[in-house]
């Protein structure tokens, strides 16, 4: 746990950067430090491990004011990814990684192994990065090597300054994966900034908006976008924040398991249209024995086709049409928008129909969140 | 294409043409004749010099670079070499008959063979082509050691055939027979001067350096003061020593001990009392503070420094120039190439996790220490010698000149060579420590390092190539200055040098100057070596 207690951060030239913050990190939680460049980000984070001495207040780690430990001390168990990546440019991968395992007199062999684990867990192959120097690597790889090395000696808690700033979307989004599922096993205590908000969203459990060095808001993700404290945040987190919103939704969360219109394959035609009605939706989807998605059919081909199902269905693959449980509810939406349904079928890995989310849902989640604005602000 | 070829090409190929190869000269004083390549009747053998240097024009217009880089450096070897294997020859020739070829008047005795223009313009081509070739094989990636063999091929080879005697023709080699012995002593003290005066410079120099480099008021005022030194024209500053160090070599040991107690006591109190109190003074009182307790260090250090390096070079001198002590002088040489030879084993061809690595670093230790204890047994053994503390009866009769102090001489020497070496050694290592990228500190010191871890491990390293720099430049400047150093009478290679110009000999003014000049090259090399090796691939520099 990392408590902030009034903390003020006043710099020589009598700049006050950090205005009395107050504020709890979790364990085991990410805590997102966002806000606009030169809110103080940076300055917060820096007095955690006394980079920065604390003007006034305090800050406690595990329970101590962190001015109790020694410093060194203090900061080989606070692992830290700086800004500006800051990799040791006459040092290999290997000994840029190992520097605090070896401070803490680690064996050789388990450094070593220990290296490769981390550099195979932020996406670099070890046997190709391991001996390389900084200079022959990207922006991004070398931000990845300065992540890795935060994580070096798995220090219990980490300070990340942007730590995925110089990395490609596509890279950024699968980095962001991985270390979430690592953190769902290892917990550690972790302050992180990025001026993403979508990312703050993503790898957020709480999210702390700062601006000109004061606590703006500081709450779960979906609080902070359902509740915008006021109009700074509200811009903030910007005018699609339902929509982020249900990117925070997962749709095992809004799916109805019982409501599936589905005809098998060789069912009749009559069939489907029943299945139409009795549901009131415009079409019925199709599987076959195995409950496989195989498409879906609506009044318009049974009118061309009112002999044959198979003939009056249209077949798509349960990868196009079908979402996952495990997909966003904001892709849901998405699929929907795109194929002009009102909803859409909920498969399983191997294709059967497990239920189905309809737009309906969605714009409950919306409106419910509406009519609670709409409750606080009376 | 590739230009600098044609230069070479030209340089030789002009000089070959216009300029004459060699001269005779009847006697060692006489003015000489002087002959052009084409004149040497009935041996068409130096028209192979022409054609070479012609070559490297028609293939810098070959495009293949990698074969083109081979052949430039072919020619240019082979025409370093024969530049100077083919006019010996004729050279013999001359000798054969001098009269056929000299005035009638001419008073032969001992006609001896100069080398002339030509050959100066021939070695300059054939180098530049040389180098024309070896930038090509850069280019191309070529491995460096090959470029390395390509480089010193023909210097190798002009080695072996000096050691052969096949340039025993030309007069500088007759007058190297005729000072052989001399010039090795005399080189030896030319090494000693740079060697002492560099080790002290680099102590006091990156000293210095840090120091600036870690408080930036008092920067301009270390980096102003060494600049200024270096403004002095070394003959001056070697005149300017003479009378304060002629004072001092009077001063009787004791009386001089003395002073430097209360040097020292002053110093310190005044360190003490800026430690103290330098935070509460105004910034102005606070500079004049610091002023003068750099200068109170500064007089017992020099003090100090001063009479230990003299003492010490006089040791040194003893002890590996007089031949008495020869066993010892090997036995340091074999420890330290043991020392050497383990430590890059241990370095470059034992792996990490090997067992061995810790073997081989007990032995460099051991032989590392075994390396100090015999040098100073060597100055044990002499300064027993008369000719170190000769005739001193007693303590109190000893003065500070039987230290080896005095107006003329090594110790003014020494002492202007070192001022001279601290400039680039204090710019380098400021400048070095102070271009390290603070991001990099930075995450040093988020990751816990203590100060000194990041001295050693980050800023140290990082600094190192632009300090090894300053090394460099301060020992060529070294080499060069220390031929002034005759002019007091301390001895080296300057001696033959102005010996030559007193008695208008050319050979012998380059039998001083090229020694001196092929001892900056090896300095030269021998350190951007241990740069190279001790600098991480990481930042080294990618060779153009
Ligand atoms: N050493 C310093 N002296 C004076 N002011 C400083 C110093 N360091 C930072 N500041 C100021 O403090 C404020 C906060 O800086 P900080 O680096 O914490 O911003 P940040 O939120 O991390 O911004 P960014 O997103 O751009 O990294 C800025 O206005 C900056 O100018
Ligand atoms: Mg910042």
């Amino acid at each position: 746990m990392i408590e902030f207690q009034n903390v003020v951060k006043r710099f020589p030239d009598g700049f006050t950067a950090v205005k009395g913050l107050n504020l709890t990190v979790h364990d085991g939680e990410i805590t997102v430090f966002i806000g606009p460049s030169g809110c103080g980000k940076t300055t917060s984070m820096r007095m955690v491990n006394r980079l920065l001495s604390i003007t006034e207040g305090k800050i406690l780690v595990e329970g101590r004011d962190n001015r109790d430990f020694p410093a060194e001390e203090l900061r080989r168990k606070i692992g830290y990814a700086i800004q500006q990546i800051g990799l040791f440019p006459h040092f290999t991968v290997l000994d840029n990684i190992a520097v605090v395992p070896r401070m803490l007199g680690w064996e050789e062999s388990r450094i070593r192994k220990r290296v490769d684990e981390l550099l195979d867990l932020v996406g670099l192959d070890p046997d190709i990065n391991r001996d390389k120097y900084p200079r022959q690597l990207s922006g991004g790889q070398q931000q990845r090597v300065g992540v890795a090395r935060a994580l070096g000696a798995d220090p219990p808690i980490m300070l990340m300054d942007e730590p995925f700033g110089a990395i490609d979307p596509i890279t950024r989004e699968v980095l962001q994966e991985e270390f979430l599922a690592i953190q769902q096993e290892i917990g550690k205590t972790i302050i992180f900034v990025t001026h993403d908000i979508d990312e703050a969203i993503k790898m957020g459990d709480r999210i702390a908006i700062l601006r000109d060095g004061a606590l703006e808001q500081y709450d779960t993700p979906d609080n902070i976008l359902a509740h915008p404290k006021d109009r700074f945040v509200r811009d903030f987190v910007g005018s699609d924040r339902s929509l982020k919103r249900l990117g925070l939704v997962r749709v095992s969360e809004l799916m109805d398991p019982e409501s599936k219109p589905l005809v098998r394959m060789r069912d009749s035609t009559d069939k489907a249209r029943q299945v139409i009605e009795e549901h009131k939706v415009r079409s019925a989807f199709v599987v076959d024995d195995e409950g496989v998605l195989k498409g879906w059919v609506d009044l318009d081909g049974i009118r061309h086709a009112p002999n044959s199902l198979i003939d009056a269905m249209m077949e798509a693959d349960f990868h196009e049409i079908g979402v996952r449980k495990g997909n966003t509810a904001r892709e849901a939406l998405s699929a929907m928008v795109a194929r002009g349904f009102r909803i859409t079928p909920v498969v399983d890995k191997n294709g059967r129909l497990v239920g189905s989310i309809t737009l309906k849902a969605l714009q409950d989640l919306a409106e419910q969140e509406w009519s609670e604005e709409e409750a606080t602000a009376s | 294409m590739n230009r600098i070829a044609m230069l070479g090409g030209l340089i030789a190929g002009l000089g070959f043409f216009f300029l004459p190869t060699l001269a005779l000269k009847p006697n060692r004083l006489a003015p000489g004749t002087s002959f052009n390549l084409f004149e040497f009747q009935g041996d068409d053998r130096y028209l192979v010099l022409f054609v070479l240097a012609l070559l490297p024009i028609l293939l810098s217009f070959r495009h293949d670079v990698e074969s083109r880089g081979w052949l430039l450096v072919g020619t240019g070897s082979l025409l370093f070499v024969l530049t100077l294997v083919l006019p010996a020859g004729a050279g013999r020739l001359l000798l054969e008959t001098p009269e056929a070829f000299l005035d009638g008047g001419a008073f032969i005795r001992n006609p001896r063979i100069l080398p002339a223009g030509a050959i100066a313009t021939g070695l300059l081509g054939a180098y530049v082509t040389l180098f024309a070739g070896v930038r090509d094989l850069a280019k191309v990636e070529v491995q460096t050691w090959l470029q390395a063999l390509a480089t010193w091929l023909a210097p190798i080879v002009t080695l072996l055939l000096l050691l052969n005697g096949t340039f025993d023709v030309y007069s500088i080699m007759v007058e190297f027979y005729a000072n052989g012995a001399a010039l090795e002593q005399k080189f030896v003290e030319h090494l000693m001067f740079v060697f002492i005066s560099l080790g002290v410079g680099f102590v006091v120099g990156v000293g210095l350096g840090l120091w600036a480099s870690r408080d930036e008021r008092l920067a301009p005022i270390i980096l102003y003061a060494v600049g200024i030194i270096q403004t002095i024209p070394s003959l001056a500053l070697f005149g300017v020593l003479l009378v304060p160090l002629a004072r001092l070599g009077d001063q009787s040991f004791l009386a001089t001990a003395g002073f430097f107690g209360i040097a020292l006591v002053v110093a310190v109190a005044l360190a003490g009392s800026y430690a103290l109190l330098a935070d509460r003074e105004p910034g102005r009182v606070r500079i004049v503070h610091l002023i003068a307790t750099a200068i109170g260090a500064a007089v017992p250090l020099a003090l100090f420094v001063g009479v230990l390096v003299s003492f010490v070079f006089r040791l040194a001198n003893v002890g590996f120039t007089s031949g008495a002590y020869g066993d010892t002088t090997g036995t340091i040489l074999v420890l330290l190439l043991a020392a050497l030879a383990t430590w890059g084993v241990g370095r470059w061809f034992v792996p990490d996790e090997s067992r061995w690595r810790r073997g081989l670093k007990v032995a460099n230790w051991s032989l590392s220490a075994a390396t100090a204890v015999a040098v100073v047994v060597l100055f044990v053994q002499a300064s027993g010698s008369n000719r170190v503390l000769g005739g001193v009866e007693s303590l109190s009769a000893l003065t500070i000149r039987d230290l080896g102090v005095s107006g003329i001489g090594v110790a003014p020497a020494l002492i202007a060579l070192t001022l001279y070496s601290l400039l680039p050694l204090v710019r380098n290592t400021y400048a070095g420590l102070n271009n390290v990228d603070l991001a990099i500190i930075d995450s040093g010191r988020g990751m816990g390092m203590t100060p000194s871890q990041r001295f050693f491990q980050i800023e140290l390293p990082l600094a190192f190539p632009v300090i090894m720099a300053g090394v460099r430049n301060a020992g060529v400047a070294l080499v060069g200055i220390g031929t002034v150093a005759t002019v007091i009478g301390a001895g080296g290679l300057g001696d033959f040098v102005i010996q030559g110009i007193v008695n208008t000999s050319i050979d012998q003014i380059l039998l001083g100057a090229i020694p001196a000049i092929a001892l900056a090259l090896v300095l030269d090399a021998v350190l951007r070596g241990v740069e190279g090796l001790l600098t991480s691939p990481g930042i080294r520099q990618v060779q153009q």
